[in-house]
């Protein structure tokens, strides 16, 4: 009778670390940001009131102490890092308040005056605002969303945009790229028929999919689709395992770098342009060397292409590395710590 | 407030692949084989557990895992494996990824209710009948069979009707993984922000749960020896309750001594 003793001890073991391990997930989705949104407003909302309007001359604090903010997820929180390592070395003094939560909250804390700088993507930012107004071309969508800006009193400044950018992609496996030979996502609807089709749940009302495929050509819907969530782990891993043969995932999902999937060129420009691009108050720019400021930031946003944004992804999502560490070696790299 | 029931009266509903029959028949085919495949272990090894006493611990606290870790990390957790066997073992992905992972989280949802309920119902049987029978001369499969398990069927059937209706309930997870089913119209539902569909779905699964719970109460009552029927559980001890009817999961959960 031992034995099963300390099997069953084993087991015990095993399933308290796993409800541990749950209690750990379930605490970390929740993130601290909800509280602190609710609990900040009043008292900060007050400090930006008094001290938007007496904002001090550039010469009086020419490097201000900036608070740089992101959302909750660690493709945003890794570019408000790199940002806050750029900014630090040139001198600023930073101080970070990530994981704001999600677009619904984290834009209204930086209305409020509650963050000076925030990293956005210029399409769904915009989107945030007007749907509508939302192109493939990320040159234009900044400047759409800067036009937002002046018109909420004149805001922020949209700085300059990275190449990268995380949008939807159409991805296919490597094999099937070469064997259909699809590079593009114009090349899909000769052979619709051969392939399984990954497709999101809302996709018969979604324009950037079901809209998006017919523009292609595409007979919609395809004879053999399976509902899966874009952007999630089990649509990637079906792709892998050729349950599907198409897949709709997040261009910078640390998946496609993991698998080595084919992303499809969208050579008709069917989903909105989702290029970085840092967000920063006004009421700060007025306190420094605005040249300056905007120098050091771009200079990180012009290195940062999809490719290197997967990279780093990998780096954070898959392998755990350390965010504040990755970012670093990525800025050392890049020689923009020098 | 969503329109509900003009979404469940509106006959394009009711139609085609992707319309209610057969979205039920997939439901129920998927919770048929799970809990099939539950009976199929769960049965043979709470009788061998309940009438021999042997390994009763183990058994329970294995099965009890099944019941512990949530079935969507359960399935979501296999997925991987599903897909990454399909070509060594030798069936279709597809298998891998709509039914596979859902199937294996459904049965180990399904097991414990069954073995618990089928253990405890053995073990409530009493003792003194059990040697009085041995005294006769029957043989331990007589005893089992003749005695322990015709006295058990209420308990037991209690534990599978448990079984049926959480599997009924977690079948709509499938969903996630493209499964069709009842569920289907609950993911579909929120993905498209669609209120009446979501809740309908909700509606059709909780109307099919208590429907094949009402069914399986009968059937209970029909296989329950004539001298138990319209009585509280043989030696149940403090009854605070006093319907006629014994409440399975309270019985099979509460009665088992899981440290014995």
């Amino acid at each position: 009778m031992r034995r099963p003793d300390m099997r069953m001890n084993r087991l015990f073991a095993l399933a308290a670390a796993m409800v541990v391990v749950l209690a750990a997930c379930s605490s970390s989705g929740t993130t601290p940001a909800p509280s602190a949104a609710s609990a900040a407003p009043s008292a900060a909302a007050s400090e930006a009131a008094s001290a938007a309007p007496s904002s001090a001359a550039p010469s009086e604090a020419a490097k201000a102490e900036v608070r740089i903010g992101s959302d909750n997820f660690y493709e945003s929180k890794l570019m408000a890092e790199l940002y806050a390592q750029a900014l630090e070395h040139a001198g600023y003094t930073v101080t970070r308040q990530f994981g704001l939560g999600s677009r619904q909250t984290r834009v209204p804390i930086f209305t409020k005056g509650l963050v000076d700088l925030v990293p956005e993507y210029v399409g769904s930012g915009l989107g945030y605002y007007d749907k509508t107004l939302v192109t493939g071309d990320g040159e234009a969508n900044r400047t759409a969303l800067q036009a937002q800006y002046d018109k909420a009193d004149n805001l922020a400044t949209v700085l300059a945009i990275a190449p990268g950018q995380d949008t939807n992609a159409a991805v296919v496996r490597q094999d099937t790229a070469a064997s259909l030979n699809l590079t593009k996502m114009s090349d899909l609807a000769a052979v619709q028929d051969k392939l399984k089709w990954g497709l999101p749940p809302d996709c018969d009302k979604n324009p950037l999919c079901k809209d998006a495929l017919e523009s292609y050509g595409i007979k919609y819907p395809p004879k053999v689709r399976r509902a899966l969530a874009a952007c999630d782990a089990p649509i990637a891993q079906a792709l892998q395992g050729k349950a599907i043969d198409f897949a709709w995932l997040c261009s910078t999902q640390p998946a496609i770098a993991q698998f080595g999937f084919k992303v499809l060129d969208d050579d008709k420009k069917t989903q909105p342009a989702e290029n970085l691009a840092p967000v920063v108050r006004n009421d700060y720019l007025a306190k420094v060397d605005k040249a300056a400021f905007s120098a050091v930031l771009d200079a990180v946003s012009a290195k940062m292409t999809t490719d290197e944004l997967t990279k780093l992804g990998v780096k954070v999502g898959v392998d755990n590395e350390d965010l504040e560490d990755v970012a670093k070696q990525w800025l050392t790299d890049n020689g923009l710590l020098s | 407030m969503p329109d509900i029931l003009g979404w469940l009266l509106d006959p394009i509903n009711w139609s085609g692949p992707e319309g209610i029959p057969s979205r039920l028949i997939e439901h129920l085919q998927i919770c048929l084989l799970a809990v099939g495949t539950a009976t199929a272990i769960g049965l043979p090894v709470g009788l061998y557990v309940g009438h021999t006493g042997r390994f009763a611990g183990l058994a329970i606290n294995l099965a009890n895992i099944g019941r512990a870790v949530p079935s969507y990390a359960l399935m979501v957790g296999i997925l991987p494996i599903a897909l990454n066997l399909a070509p060594s073992v030798g069936y279709d992905p597809d298998l891998g990824l709509t039914f596979l992972p859902l199937f294996l989280a459904m049965t180990l949802l399904a097991i414990p209710p069954i073995l618990v309920a089928t253990y405890a119902g053995l073990r409530e049987v009493d003792r003194d009948l059990i040697e009085a029978g041995r005294g006769m001369g029957l043989t331990e499969r007589q005893i089992l069979g003749r005695l322990e398990v015709p006295l058990a069927v209420p308990v037991i059937i209690g534990g599978f009707r448990t079984s049926t209706l959480q599997v009924i309930a977690t079948a709509t997870i499938g969903a996630i993984l493209s499964f069709g089913g009842l569920g289907r119209f609950i993911i579909d539902g929120l993905a498209n922000k669609d209120d009446a569909m979501l809740f309908a779905g909700a509606v059709l699964v909780t109307v099919l749960a208590l429907l094949v719970d009402a069914v399986l109460a009968v059937v209970q009552r029909v296989l329950t020896p004539r001298a138990l029927r319209g009585k509280p559980a043989p030696r149940r001890p403090s009854d605070d309750d006093d319907e006629d009817r014994i409440d399975p999961a309270m019985f099979g959960v509460r009665t088992v001594d899981v440290s014995a």
